[in-house]
């Protein structure tokens, strides 16, 4: 117990660090994006020609890429490999919002069985996860990585059966008895979460990121057996005392591109033509 | 960079150290035994004390009994995987004069319930207790006059399950 609090409470610290780290970091690009208007725009009122105007764009000017991006979860997929009371896999996706926010969705399957001292349990099922990401890392130049906060909300359904259990007794008079064989099989479970997750993506190959994230978890809704707890959680991962959960994954997904947005174009262009209305 | 796989190298291991954390807590109410409260005879709103008994269950060792000295209430677990427990109580048993021990007999009858407590602890059994019967096997007179089941769920030990007159 005072193990999980000191857990716990290590994370809330890691978290609140990067979002320290969070809210930092926009505040210096928003300085920046300020000088680069403020520079730009005596240019874009000077500029006649056209090609001054070609030749500006390509100094400055941004390419945004926005379309789709698809994956897998690596680790969930290789784990069956080498622990064969695990099966797993999961979908992930993400659609580019806006410069910094992107729509992110899970979808995922897992069967997982878990021999503890008491009891031998299992639990399998499929869950859904949906949110957003925020991006708040500092590009150069045309690269594309990522290293987001992000915010999901997770349901899942599933079906728990319980192999084995031994009945606990602290006065074995009688004798310590062997675990008891009896299979139960709990269905129609459902369970809801939200979390909060730091994810890290970096563009290996073009269009392909390898990523990384972590996430805490915090149980909302949770559908219980009668007689039984929800001991795992497809999705959510394994259950604790309280309602808290962790979970992490490695992906590897490939993105693919839907268009282009020239950010810095399309601001001055907006801008110029606030002004233009104006009078 | 460097500090934020750092500090998420520091998120996994934190997270494989915390697996360990599943230790059944003592306090948890797991499995209860029967608790038994004697009761004077003469005087049966007055709770009165056993200076020494021995409890031993059918068919174990009398030498690993359960003895209780001073006491007006005893505990005595049931058989978890069976339906009947039966004790032999000798009252007196530290005497040495063979006279002064009493032995009867306690057979419990009663059915099993297995109740989920925690991934720690695993399960539980209670019990509802069906009758208790007093047999005096040995022959010589019966020292509890008299036997009550007052409370057959056994699902805590915070309450007296049989009370005895003697």
């Amino acid at each position: 117990m005072k193990h999980t609090l000191k857990f716990i409470s290590s994370i809330c610290l890691l978290f609140s660090v990067f979002l320290g780290q969070a809210q930092d970091v926009p505040e210096i690009s928003k300085d920046k994006k300020d000088t680069e208007i403020k520079t730009k725009k005596p240019q874009t009122e000077t500029v006649k020609t056209e090609v001054v105007k070609e030749v500006k764009k390509d100094s400055v000017v941004k390419t945004d890429r926005y379309g789709l991006r698809v994956g897998v979860d690596l680790y969930k997929l290789t784990r069956g490999l080498y622990d064969k009371d695990y099966k797993g896999i999961e979908f992930v996706g993400d659609w580019r919002l806006t410069k910094k926010y992107y729509l992110a969705a899970e979808l995922g399957y897992e069967d997982k069985k878990t021999v503890d001292d008491r009891l031998t349990s299992a639990a399998s099922g499929t869950y859904i996860k949906g949110g957003f990401d925020y991006n708040f890392y500092q590009n150069w130049l045309d690269m594309e990585n990522l290293i987001t906060i992000g915010m999901r909300g997770g349901f899942s359904t599933f079906n728990q059966e319980l192999y084995n259990y031994k009945i606990y007794n602290p006065n074995p008079y009688w004798g310590e008895l062997p675990a008891i064989d009896e299979y139960h099989k709990y269905s129609g479970l459902t369970a809801g979460w939200i979390e909060v997750g730091l994810g890290l993506k970096a563009q290996v190959v073009k269009n392909v990121f390898v990523g990384f994230g972590v996430q805490l978890k915090l149980l909302v809704m949770n559908k219980e057996p009668d007689n039984f707890e929800n001991l795992y959680i497809p999705g959510f991962n394994r259950t604790y005392d309280g309602s808290f959960g962790v979970g992490f994954n490695y992906t590897v997904s490939y993105f693919i591109p839907i268009y282009k947005k020239k950010t810095m174009a399309s601001e001055v262009v907006k801008e110029e033509a606030s002004k233009k209305k104006k009078p | 960079m460097k500090k934020l796989v750092s500090l998420l190298l520091v998120f996994t291991f934190g997270l494989s150290s915390c697996e360990k954390d599943d230790i059944c807590d003592a306090n948890t109410p797991t499995t209860p035994r029967m608790v038994i409260t004697f009761y004077d005879n003469n005087d049966p709103s007055v709770q009165r004390k056993i200076s020494n008994l021995t409890a031993v269950g059918e068919g174990m060792d009398a030498a690993t009994g359960l003895s209780f000295a001073g006491v007006s209430t005893i505990a005595l677990p049931l058989k978890v995987n069976d339906t009947i427990t039966t004790y032999k109580l000798t009252y007196n048993a530290a005497s040495t004069i063979p006279s002064d021990r009493n032995a009867d007999v306690l057979t419990i009858n009663y059915t099993t319930q297995n109740v989920y407590v925690s991934r720690a602890c695993g399960f539980k059994t209670i019990f509802n207790v069906k009758s208790v019967n007093r047999t005096d096997p040995d022959g010589d007179t019966v020292w509890m006059s008299t036997v009550q089941l007052i409370n057959p769920n056994i699902d805590s030990e915070n309450e007296t399950h049989v009370e005895v007159y003697f």
